[in-house]
Order: C-alpha cells, then sequence, then structure tokens
C-alpha cells in the first residue's frame, strides 16, 4: 500500500508537499524517543504531536507519513519543515483509537 | 579490526530525562541523564547547581547483530537539527550543502562539561551515522552526524533537540532560549 492509498482510503488531508511513497506498517507513540527507538522505515506515524521537532524525530527513521489524529491544529513552521524534509503531515479528526482500527481493517498492520 | 558488515541495532535503552543544570553563582552549565525526574539542586564547593530545564528522552547503545561487538553511548547527550539560526555557521552552510544532496544533517552533542574538551569521536559518529542509515530506504535519502564543535557560536545557537521538551504544553512554542 502507499500514502496515496491511505489518504484516499481513510479521507486523510495532506497538509505538506511530499512524493508519495510505500507504507509499511504503523507506530503509535506521542514521544519522540519513543520514535526514535521503534519506529522503522516506512512506518506511518501516528500522534496528536504537532510541534515542529517532531519533522526531524520522523525524517531520522525515515517514517512513510505522520498522521495527526483528532483535528489538531498544525502550525505553519511544522508543515514548512516537513515540505522542506519531504515529509508527509497527514491529518484526521478521528481520534487516535478510531483512525488505528481502521488503518487495521485496511491490512496495515506493524511489521 | 574485524571483517564483519557490522549491521547495528539499538540495546541498552533506557528512557528518563536529559537534566539541565546551571550554577546560580559562576553561571556553567552541567548536563546529565537521569531514569528519575529529579528538580533538586546541589552544592559543590562555590557552585550551586539548580535544574533549569529537564527534557524527556533515552540513552542506548549499538551492537552489531551480526558479530554482538558493542558501541557505547553513554556520553551523548542528545541530537540537535539545525535551525539555520547563523547564516555563517558552519553546520548551516553544511546544511543546505546537503540538503541539495539529500542528506539529512544532525548534530550530536556529549554531555557538558566533559564532552567539550573529551569528544565523542568521529569514529562513534560514524557508526550512529551508519546506524540510522541502515534503518532507512537510503534511496530517498540519507542521514549525517556530525560533531557539535562546528557549530561556531554555541552560546547563540538556536538549534534545537530531537528530546520531549515542551512537547504538551498546549501554548504556542516560546522563542528558544540560547542552549548553553
Ligand atoms: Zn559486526
Ligand atoms: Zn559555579
Amino acid at each position: 500500500m502507499t500514502t496515496e492509498e491511505v489518504i484516499s482510503k481513510l479521507g486523510l488531508n495532506s497538509l505538506s508537499k511530499f512524493e508519495h511513497r510505500e507504507v509499511v506498517g504503523v507506530f503509535v507513540s506521542d514521544m519522540l524517543s519513543d520514535v526514535m527507538a521503534g519506529a522503522k522505515s516506512g512506518n506511518l506515524w501516528v500522534t496528536v504531536q504537532t510541534h515542529k521537532s517532531i519533522i526531524p524525530a520522523a525524517n531520522l527513521v525515515d517514517v512513510s507519513a505522520v498522521i495527526i489524529t483528532g483535528g489538531k491544529k498544525v502550525p505553519q513552521e511544522t508543515i514548512d519543515l516537513a515540505t522542506q524534509h519531504d515529509i508527509a503531515i497527514l491529518v484526521t479528526e478521528l481520534p487516535t483509537f478510531e483512525l488505528v482500527g481502521k488503518l487495521y481493517a485496511l491490512g496495515v498492520v506493524t511489521q | 579490526m574485524s571483517d564483519c558488515q557490522h549491521q547495528w541495532a539499538m540495546v541498552h535503552l533506557r528512557f528518563g530525562f536529559m537534566v539541565y543544570e546551571r550554577c546560580s553563582h559562576c553561571n556553567s552549565l552541567r548536563t546529565h541523564f537521569s531514569e528519575e525526574d529529579v528538580w533538586d539542586e546541589y552544592r559543590e564547593g562555590d557552585c550551586t547547581y539548580m535544574v533549569v530545564e529537564n527534557a524527556q528522552t533515552f540513552v542506548f547503545d549499538l551492537a552489531c547483530t551480526k558479530c554482538n561487538h558493542v558501541e557505547k553511548y553513554d556520553n551523548l547527550m542528545g541530537l540537535l537539527y539545525c535551525t539555520g539560526c547563523l547564516p555563517d555557521c558552519k553546520v548551516e552552510i553544511l546544511r543546505q550543502e546537503y540538503a541539495a544532496k539529500r542528506i539529512f544533517l544532525l548534530v550530536a552533542f556529549g554531555h557538558v562539561p566533559e564532552t567539550q574538551t573529551n569528544r565523542i569521536s568521529q569514529e562513534k559518529l560514524d557508526i550512529l551515522t551508519e546506524h540510522f542509515n541502515q534503518r532507512r530506504d537510503t534511496s530517498r535519502s540519507t542521514v549525517k552526524i556530525v560533531p557539535f564543535n562546528l557549530i561556531d557560536k554555541l552560546s547563540v545557537c538556536r538549534g534545537e533537540f530531537i528530546h520531549d521538551v515542551g512537547m504538551l504544553s498546549l501554548e504556542p512554542p516560546e522563542e528558544r532560549k540560547p542552549l548553553l
């Protein structure tokens, strides 16, 4: 599955500019340290964090996209930094639990 | 020297806090890692150290999954990303040069004050770079970790650590104070 398919199947909104890529599993955490320690290349990172520091963390571990749940407003500086690093910032009104359930149903399981 | 084509994995992970302390007498800064959330002040000679920041983070070592060689990172305080605060800083110049080649630059900091004189070796930084590149699709982009002494003016640098500090605040982020 690709980021493009995940976006269309779950009705996510893209905030940054990025190239679509292959999605491999899901990583759910609101801690940068968890992500640096445990996320894998191609993971979708699901979080409620919007601080711009999520971008270097996402880039360091090569996640395929950051999905921000709960309809949180994302600061422009976070979006700009994401575009600069070709990182997908996707947003949804759904709370984390519901979004993760939908990802699971789509067959995007953590590998 | 070993012939192993090392494949690095993080081991000995400990989650805790990076504690920044400043002396109210001489203004010197110290950092250390603590598994507990400590805010106690303490005296040492004429100095009284008070905690000025306490950021959630983790420490780790790297081990090769093939030959079991362990590379220790107990001096690594954190990884900083350059925010381009000083246009003529060597790190900012490098960052732009690397960005054109899709190389993502991060700056490794050791603990203060000991690693200002006894820096983390280039070999260790290269191994850390190799670890993060082994974890990514390098056909898209790569990572490069450089030492902090490339920063021209540490006292005015406004780079930011990839640490969990102020992340849960609902207030807009404040202007970042200089690092050291
Ligand atoms: Zn090895
Ligand atoms: Zn002092």
